[in-house]
Order: structure tokens, then C-alpha cells, then sequence
């Protein structure tokens, strides 16, 4: 059957498709809070309903051409990569029509910045802004924090063959943790688990004395290691150690592997995932120390707040990646400005709502040293990757030297973009940082106690660059540049 | 009593030699016709040309007649079904060699009931085993255990520092409770007499209760040093299982491979193990391994010249116990004639193993040693003949073989001449191949 979008791939409008309609149904929510609030109502009802209408033509769209689904893993990457971009571009649009921005580019760096749950800022004065801003910002990350494909999986009666390539795409981490041979099984158990830990951190977040409106938005962020606040000063505005505390506990919660907890409660063999998670938490805990120390010799910090909770929030705020402020660690001394800045690039476990490296990653690419230098004194001797008694094979460990050194060339890319837009050093490696991590805060001009706004425009879009590029986990957009190059050189040969 | 052997090679002809020596009426089975008529010329046996696996064969050859079927090949598969099929026809008792443990996977007993498979034989794991319990031993070369592991029969190479040098066995001093039953020099295998004079590089076969096995066989060794370094040469099954023993027994461990799949299946497998890609024939490859530090190098690949090779090389370079696996048996005196420490054949193991299963319940055990020793452990049955009879008297009852150890309901004794044998007494019988068949009415109790 011939449609107008022949020439889009059946995956892309249905992968596309999907995601709109988690978009669309979301702006529809926050209309209703808009309501409720008695301002910024009617452009998010506007925009979802428009949004709603654009997702179901290509879904019916993809579902009349469901034959021509199978498709290579190019197309399945670059799918997901289409699908974040255009949501991005249509969650901006009700920020546009409710004011909150002038320009469409900062209204998109915004939408980005929630959908990648980086939780950078261009917003000013966040509290003199509508609810219905607020919460789409916050449910943005939401929907962003554990995959939107994999959320329409879960519910939608979406899917198709090429859908698993999509959905891999999306989630994080180097292997594919599949929990039941069904994708929309798998879908649904991480869905569950994420619902669950969502509700529990808003109920704690009430307990600890946030208003309900405030609890319900930061238990979306927090979870999603986003990191958006509905306070100019983020948590550190509630000036409440019960609030830091929850808020310390629910982001390390949202670092740790999904399929670790579904593994975990169903007492599955779950040791590969159990490694990662040990060392992550004992990496938690060993760099607040550090910091710590560094804070109580050198800046004279004291007391409970000075010497464990506050750099314990900072530490897990950037090692999740949400990026969250309490203290601004940008007047700390340099020994810990520089431990906050390597951290970021750690990020949390795979298969968790952070961004960064992850910790297995990292893991891998240590022994991986180790054992190089090894091979110099004895050539011939067989080396394994492998991580206690968990055995990785050899394309592991060249998928992850190949993802480090790419992750490494976006970061060098991003610095230079971003001095070239005439931020300073700090800014700009740290700015670049902290988008391609998906922190949030930096360090300097876009420090914690700062936001966005200081970057020049040439900074906000390589910023929006680097945040899907994380948030995808690097080849996902590079499969999406190889993509469009391909068929260009082939639409340059036919002309 | 009839006995069916399936497989005719290494482990099959020795298995059939052994049962055939031993009195039984075997028919071999092969698929190769070319292994059929080697196997007719040199077996007094009935070789039968086919596929053993095979249920319609199996009951042309009526598979209901055989008391013992032991399957042999080196296709565990074949071994499998053909234990299964032979079951089903109504055979006594099925013997499948299993190399492949993840087949019986971690709850054997279930598998073989299933598999109607009444024992397993693995050759190759049994002689990991007791390489690694040699390697355990300081000073000894081999060592097999009885009476559910309260008595040791320990072959060790008498050194240049040894006690015993210079005087006749007779005037020896004896701190441990330990008994010089045999002696083996230059690859000729004797029972010991009291005035033999030990003399260095001899092999010594000595029975000892295990609880000082260690200090003993390091006193009548000489100085011994312990194995902290093992390299291993061939990564196959055997290599494999013997890495893992050494892992677990905290003594460093290398394996030289040749192929670089397997080695790294070797490397994934054993997590402490070294695992080097190389052929093991290189001087200079040899010692960048480090075999000059290793305490023990274990030739035990695939193929019997290549071990030899590969342990005269490390013996060369440096190792201080050389130890090879020899299946083949035209091979067995090189052993001795390179000057290596020990020999082990999966080839006798395997033998031993089925032999256990063929005899009447008063054979609890039985060890062949490469140079020709069989030992036995033999429950003396009321009303047996050797009832009220004593060491040194017992009428030619026990023909020319020595007893090394007597196990009573109190522990291990060194018998003395005139030490009585009861009822329930298990006795350790040290003679040359075949004893087994001659002794054992001795020990029956008669109806």
C-alpha cells in the first residue's frame, strides 16, 4: 500500500509514532495541572491534542507497512534517535505557547535537557513559572529517565519486529538484559519496578515534609536521575537534611541496574549485575569520603551537614548524573571541584536511568589497562575480561574501548564548540561535561549555583547535541550521522 | 562370566587385555574394520565389527547373556546410548565413559539413573585425580589410597640424602609405621627382600596409614620440597581437570596450549590458572613460561610422544619433578629410559576401573602401577579359605604376593610374620599383573 510517508522507514513512524504518543498524553497530564493552577493550560492542551493527532497517523501509518519492519541495526539505532530529537522538538512547543521562553532554540535545549533528564536549565526564575511548566519539565524526565520506547512498550499495544532494536537502543548499558523472552514482558517488569520506586520516593519526599505538588515532581526527577527542581535553589532550597537524605537515597536507587532488582527479588543468578552495583556503591562511598577529608582540611567544613551530608549529595547528585544542588561545589577547592568532575564521567550502573560511562564500563576498561601492560612482560599468556567470576568476551571489550574512545572524541568535540562560543576553560570542559553526562550543574559560569544561561547560543546546541548523544550512549547517534551521510553520497551519486 | 567391551581403542583393548587376562569371556566391538582385525590378532577374545550403540546389534549379540558392559569409545555419546541400549536388553551392569562431565551435569546419580548407565568411568579426570594427589604429596611420584582412604600406597624416587642409602632395608630406621613392599630400578619391578640396599634414583612402593604418609615418604625420600609452581603441558581434558586441582589446592598453576581456541576456553574456565599460547617444544618458550621455576611439570596432552617430548625438555630445563601421561604402552619403558619422574596412563586407569566392577564383592579395590605392581585390597569373607591362617603361613594360599597393609576395625596395621588374618579383615595384596585372579578364592567364602 502506497502512503504519503513511503519514504519514511516503517520503524522510524512507529518507533516515532510512539514516542509522540507518550509525549502527547503527557502534555495532556500537565494541561490538567494547568488547569487545576488557572494558568498555562490551554497550550499544553493545544499541543497535546496536536501532538496526539501526529502520533496516530504515523502509527497507523507504521502499522499498515508492518511487513517491511525487519530492518538492520542502523535503521533500528537511528530510529531512536529520530524519535528523541522530535520529541524534543514537540515537548518544546508548550513552553513556547505558555511564555516561559522566547527564542524556539532555548525552548528545545530545555525539552532536551528533560527528555535526556540531564536537568540543565535555561529557565531564570524557576518559581514564578506556571505548574504546568513545572510538571511537564519534571515528567519529561520522567518519561525520559528509563527509555520512552520503553514505556510505550510497556503499555501500548506497540510492536513489531524491529521494535528490540529500538528498545536496546534506548536503554542503557553494554549488554541487553533480557528478563523474559517476551520484549514486552521485559518492558513491563522495569515499568513495574520503576512506577514503584517512583511512588516510593514521593511518599518519602511528603514524609520528609515537601508539599505534595513539590514531592510528586521531585520523586519523577530524583528517580529519573533528571535533576530538575521546582525551586530556583533545587533541593537546597527546602534547607531540610530529611528531604537530602531522601533525596541521596532515591538517586543511588535510581543509579542501580533495573534488571539487578527484578533479578534480586526473584533470587536469580544476578552476579554479573551484583559486581557493578557493589562497586558502585563502595565508589559512592569511598569519593564522599575523599571529598569530605578534602572539605574539612582545606575549606574548614564541620558538623554533620559540612562533613558527610553535603558531600554526599554532591557526590551522588554527579555520579547519578542528576544534578540536584544543595551546597554549590563550585566555591569548594580544587582538589574536590576536580573529583566532582572526573566522577561525572563514572556516571552509575548500566541499565539505570544515569548517564556517564556507567560503572561496568569502567570496570572493564581498568582491567582492560591492567591486563595491556601485563601483555608487555608476557606476550603469549591468554587474557580474559573478566569481572569476578563473570566472563566477558573479546567484542566486549572492544565495544567498550570503541565506546570510551568515541565518548572521548564527542567530549574533546564538545569543549572546543564550546570555547569557540566564547565560554572560559572551565566552563566550557565542565559545560561539556556535564551535558554529555548528563548532570546537569557544572563547574564555573554554569556552576551549581548558576544555570544555562550564560552559554551563547553555539553552547545551548552543542549542549543539545552532547545530551542526546549521552543519553543514547553515543552510537545511537553516530549510527544516525552514518545514516543521513550514506544516503546523501548515495543522492549525490543518482544526481 | 561374560563381558562386552565397546570401543577397541587405547582403553578398550587394554580394558579387554585385562578382562581377558583375567579369566572372563569378552567380546570387543568396533565400527573400524581395520581396529577389528588388530584387535582379533591381539586378544584372546571375540571381536565383533559394528557400531555398539546400536540396539538391533547389540541384541543379535544377545546383550541379555552379558554380566558387565562396559562402553569405552572416545564418543561420549556413543558410550551413552550404548550403556542405555544394553540396559534395556536386559545386560548386568553398564559402564559408559563419560568424558565430558557437563553431560552428567551436577547430580550424577540422577543422570545415570536415567541413562540406565550403572558406573561412569572417566579416565582422564581419574588421572588428573591422582596426578594431583601426587603433586600434593612431597617426595612421592604417586600415591592411591585404600580402605576408604586410611591407607596410603605411595611411590616415591629415593634421593641422593635419603636414610636408606648404603644399607640393606633390614637395618633401616623405621620413625613412621611404614612398609617397603616393592622396588623398581632401572624399570624392573621386584618385590622387596631384606637385604636389598636402596640406592639412589630407585622407585620404592611403600604402604603407610594416610594420617603420616606425608612424613613418611619425606623421610624415605630424603630432602623433598613442596609443589608451589606447577606448569602443565597440554590444555586438553586431562590438563584442565588437573589445573583445577591445583587452583584448589592454592599451588600456582600454568598450562601451555597449542591451540588458541582452547586456550581460551582454559583461560575463561580457570580463573587462576595462566594460560599460554605455545606448543611447549621451545627452549626459549619453556623458560619464558618459567618453566626453569617450576616445581612440577606435568606433560599430559593428547598425544604420548609429544608428552615425552615435552617433559624431557622441562627435565632439561629445569623442573624439578617430571611427570607424563602415557597411554600407549609401547611407550612405557622410554619412561623410565629419559629419567622421568612418573608416568600416569588413563590407559591402566581405566582398566582399573572397570576391574573393580568384575569382581566378586571381596575385591574392594584395585591399583595397576605402570611398572607392573597390582595391588588389592581383598575383604577376607567368613568361611574363606584364608581364615585362621597367618602372614608368612598361609600355605600358598596368597602365591607369590605380598601383604602391604592390614586394614582392622581399629585402623591400619604393618603386618609382621605371623600376624593372623580374621574375619572382616580387609588385606592389601601387593603381586605382579593377574594376581587378582589367582588370590581371590582365597578370600570367598565358600558356600
Amino acid at each position: 500500500m502506497k502512503t504519503p510517508l513511503g519514504w519514511v522507514p516503517p520503524l522510524v513512524s512507529l518507533t516515532l509514532g510512539g514516542t509522540l504518543l507518550a509525549a502527547g498524553l503527557g502534555m495532556l497530564a500537565c494541561a490538567v495541572v494547568g488547569y487545576v493552577d488557572a494558568r498555562a493550560g490551554f497550550p499544553f492542551a493545544v499541543s497535546g491534542l496536536v501532538t496526539l493527532a501526529i502520533a496516530a497517523v504515523l502509527v497507523s501509518d507504521s502499522r499498515s507497512r508492518i511487513s517491511d519492519m525487519n530492518v538492520g541495526p542502523v535503521t533500528g539505532l537511528a530510529a531512536v534517535t529520530v524519535a528523541w530529537v522530535v520529541a524534543s522538538a514537540a515537548g518544546a512547543v508548550p513552553m513556547i505557547l505558555a511564555g516561559t521562553f522566547g527564542s524556539y532554540l532555548d525552548a528545545f535545549f530545555e525539552a532536551v535537557s528533560g527528555f535526556t533528564t540531564t536537568g540543565a536549565t535555561l529557565i531564570g526564575d524557576i518559581e514564578s513559572q506556571p505548574d504546568s511548566v513545572l510538571a511537564w519539565r519534571s515528567l519529561s524526565q520522567w518519561l525520559g529517565g528509563i527509555g520512552i520506547i520503553v514505556l510505550v512498550v510497556a503499555v501500548a499495544p506497540i510492536s513489531g519486529p524491529g521494535i528490540q532494536r529500538a528498545f536496546y537502543a534506548e536503554t542503557s548499558g553494554m549488554t541487553s538484559d533480557r528478563l523474559t523472552p517476551r520484549i514486552i514482558d521485559t518492558a513491563k517488569i522495569i515499568t513495574l519496578i520503576y512506577l514503584v520506586l517512583t511512588t516510593a520516593a514521593a511518599l518519602a519526599y511528603l514524609i520528609a515534609g515537601m508539599n505534595p505538588f513539590d514531592a510528586v515532581n521531585h520523586s519523577m526527577t530524583t528517580i529519573a536521575t533528571g535533576g530538575f527542581s521546582t525551586k530556583n535553589l533545587s533541593i537546597g532550597a527546602f534547607d531540610s537534611n530529611a528531604i537530602e537524605i531522601v533525596a541521596i537515597a532515591f538517586m543511588a536507587l535510581g543509579g542501580v541496574n533495573f534488571a539487578f532488582y527484578w533479578k534480586a527479588i526473584r533470587r536469580r543468578e544476578a552476579r554479573p549485575q551484583l559486581n557493578e552495583v557493589v562497586v558502585y556503591l563502595v565508589l559512592l562511598v569511598t569519593v564522599s569520603c575523599a571529598v569530605a577529608v578534602s572539605l574539612a582540611l582545606s575549606d574548614g567544613a564541620s558538623g554533620i551537614t559540612g562533613l558527610v551530608i553535603d558531600p554526599l549529595f554532591a557526590v551522588t547528585t554527579v555520579m547519578t548524573t542528576t544534578g540536584y544542588t544543595t551546597a554549590d561545589f563550585d566555591d569548594w577547592n580544587s582538589f574536590a571541584r576536580s573529583t566532582i568532575l572526573l566522577t561525572m564521567f563514572i556516571g552509575a550502573c548500566a541499565g539505570s536511568t544515569a548517564g556517564g560511562i556507567k560503572v561496568i564500563r569502567v570496570m572493564l576498561l581498568g582491567r582492560s589497562a591492567i591486563q595491556e601492560l601485563q601483555r608487555q612482560v608476557r606476550p603469549r599468556v591468554v587474557q580474559v575480561l573478566r569481572i569476578g567470576r563473570h566472563v566477558y568476551k573479546e567484542e566486549v571489550r572492544r565495544a567498550v574501548l570503541g565506546f570510551f574512545l568515541v565518548y572521548l572524541l564527542l567530549f574533546g568535540v564538545g569543549i572546543l564548540l564550546m570555547a569557540a562560543s566564547g565560554l572560559d576553560l572551565v566552563s566550557a570542559i565542565s559545560g561539556a561535561s556535564a551535558t554529555l553526562n548528563m548532570i546537569g550543574p557544572g563547574l564555573g559560569e554554569i556552576g551549581a549555583g548558576e544555570n544555562y544561561e550564560a552559554m551563547p547560543d553555539l553552547a545551548r546546541a552543542t549542549s543539545c547535541f552532547l545530551m542526546i548523544a549521552g543519553r543514547l550512549e553515543v552510537f545511537t547517534v553516530v549510527a544516525l550521522l552514518t545514516a543521513i551521510v550514506d544516503r546523501t553520497r548515495d543522492a549525490l551519486k543518482r544526481a | 562370566m561374560k563381558a562386552m567391551v565397546i570401543g577397541a581403542g587405547e582403553v578398550g583393548m587394554n580394558v579387554a587385555k585385562t578382562l581377558s587376562a583375567d579369566g572372563q569371556e569378552v567380546t570387543l566391538v568396533e565400527v573400524d574394520s581395520a581396529m577389528c582385525e588388530q584387535a582379533s590378532v591381539e586378544l584372546d577374545a571375540f571381536v565383533v565389527e559394528g557400531n555398539g550403540a546400536s540396539p538391533v546389534l547389540l541384541r543379535e549379540l544377545g546383550a541379555a547373556e552379558y554380566s558387565l558392559v562396559a562402553a569405552v569409545t572416545t564418543i561420549d555419546e556413543v558410550n551413552i546410548t550404548a550403556a542405555l541400549a544394553a540396559h534395556q536388553l536386559g545386560a548386568g551392569t553398564t559402564i559408559a565413559r563419560v568424558r565430558d562431565p557437563d553431560l552428567l551435569g551436577r547430580d550424577e546419580a540422577f543422570a545415570r539413573s536415567i541413562l540406565g548407565i550403572d558406573f561412569v568411568i572417566d579416565p582422564d579426570r581419574a588421572a588428573a585425580r591422582d596426578i594431583a594427589a601426587a603433586l600434593k604429596l612431597p617426595g612421592a611420584v604417586s600415591v592411591e589410597f585404600f580402605g576408604d582412604g586410611q591407607l596410603a600406597l605411595a611411590e616415591l624416587i629415593v634421593t641422593e640424602s635419603s636414610p636408606l642409602i648404603g644399607r640393606p632395608l633390614a637395618e633401616r630406621e623405621r620413625p613412621h609405621p611404614a612398609f617397603i613392599v616393592g622396588l623398581t630400578r632401572d624399570g624392573v619391578a621386584q618385590l622387596t627382600r631384606p637385604d636389598m640396599v636402596p640406592q639412589p634414583g630407585d622407585h620404592l612402593l611403600v604402604t603407610c596409614p594416610t594420617e603420616c604418609v606425608r612424613a613418611a615418604v619425606a623421610f624415605l625420600a630424603g630432602t623433598v620440597s613442596e609443589v608451589r609452581r606447577c606448569m602443565i603441558f597440554g590444555g586438553g581434558k586431562i590438563g584442565m581437570a588437573l589445573a583445577r586441582h591445583m587452583e584448589d589446592a592454592g599451588i600456582n598453576v600454568a598450562i601451555l596450549e597449542r591451540d588458541p581456541g582452547r586456550a581460551r576456553k582454559l583461560a575463561e574456565r580457570l580463573p587462576k590458572t595462566q594460560v599460554i599460547i605455545d606448543d611447549g617444544m621451545a627452549e626459549a618458550s619453556l623458560l619464558e613460561a618459567g618453566a626453569d621455576k617450576a616445581d612440577a611439570f606435568v606433560a599430559c596432552a593428547g598425544d604420548d610422544r609429544m608428552n615425552l617430548l615435552a617433559a624431557l625438555n622441562g627435565k632439561r630445563i629445569g623442573a624439578d619433578l617430571c611427570i607424563a601421561t602415557v597411554s600407549r604402552e609401547e611407550f612405557t619403558p622410554l619412561v623410565d629410559a629419559i629419567g622421568l619422574d612418573a608416568a600416569f596412563s588413563p590407559r591402566l586407569i581405566a582398566a582399573e576401573q572397570i576391574l573393580r566392577f568384575v569382581h566378586t564383592r571381596s575385591v574392594k579395590a584395585i591399583h595397576l602401577t605402570r611398572t607392573g605392581f597390582e595391588a588389592l585390597e581383598l575383604e577376607v569373607n567368613p568361611r574363606a579359605p584364608i581364615v585362621g591362617k597367618s602372614v608368612g603361613e598361609t600355605g600358598g594360599l596368597l602365591h607369590h604376593c605380598r601383604v602391604g597393609a592390614i586394614l582392622h576395625e581399629e585402623g591400619v596395621s604393618i603386618p609382621q610374620k605371623g600376624t593372623p588374618i580374621s574375619v572382616g579383615d580387609r588385606l592389601l595384596l601387593l603381586g605382579p599383573v593377574g594376581t587378582v585372579s589367582t588370590v581371590e578364592s582365597a578370600f570367598v567364602g565358600s558356600p
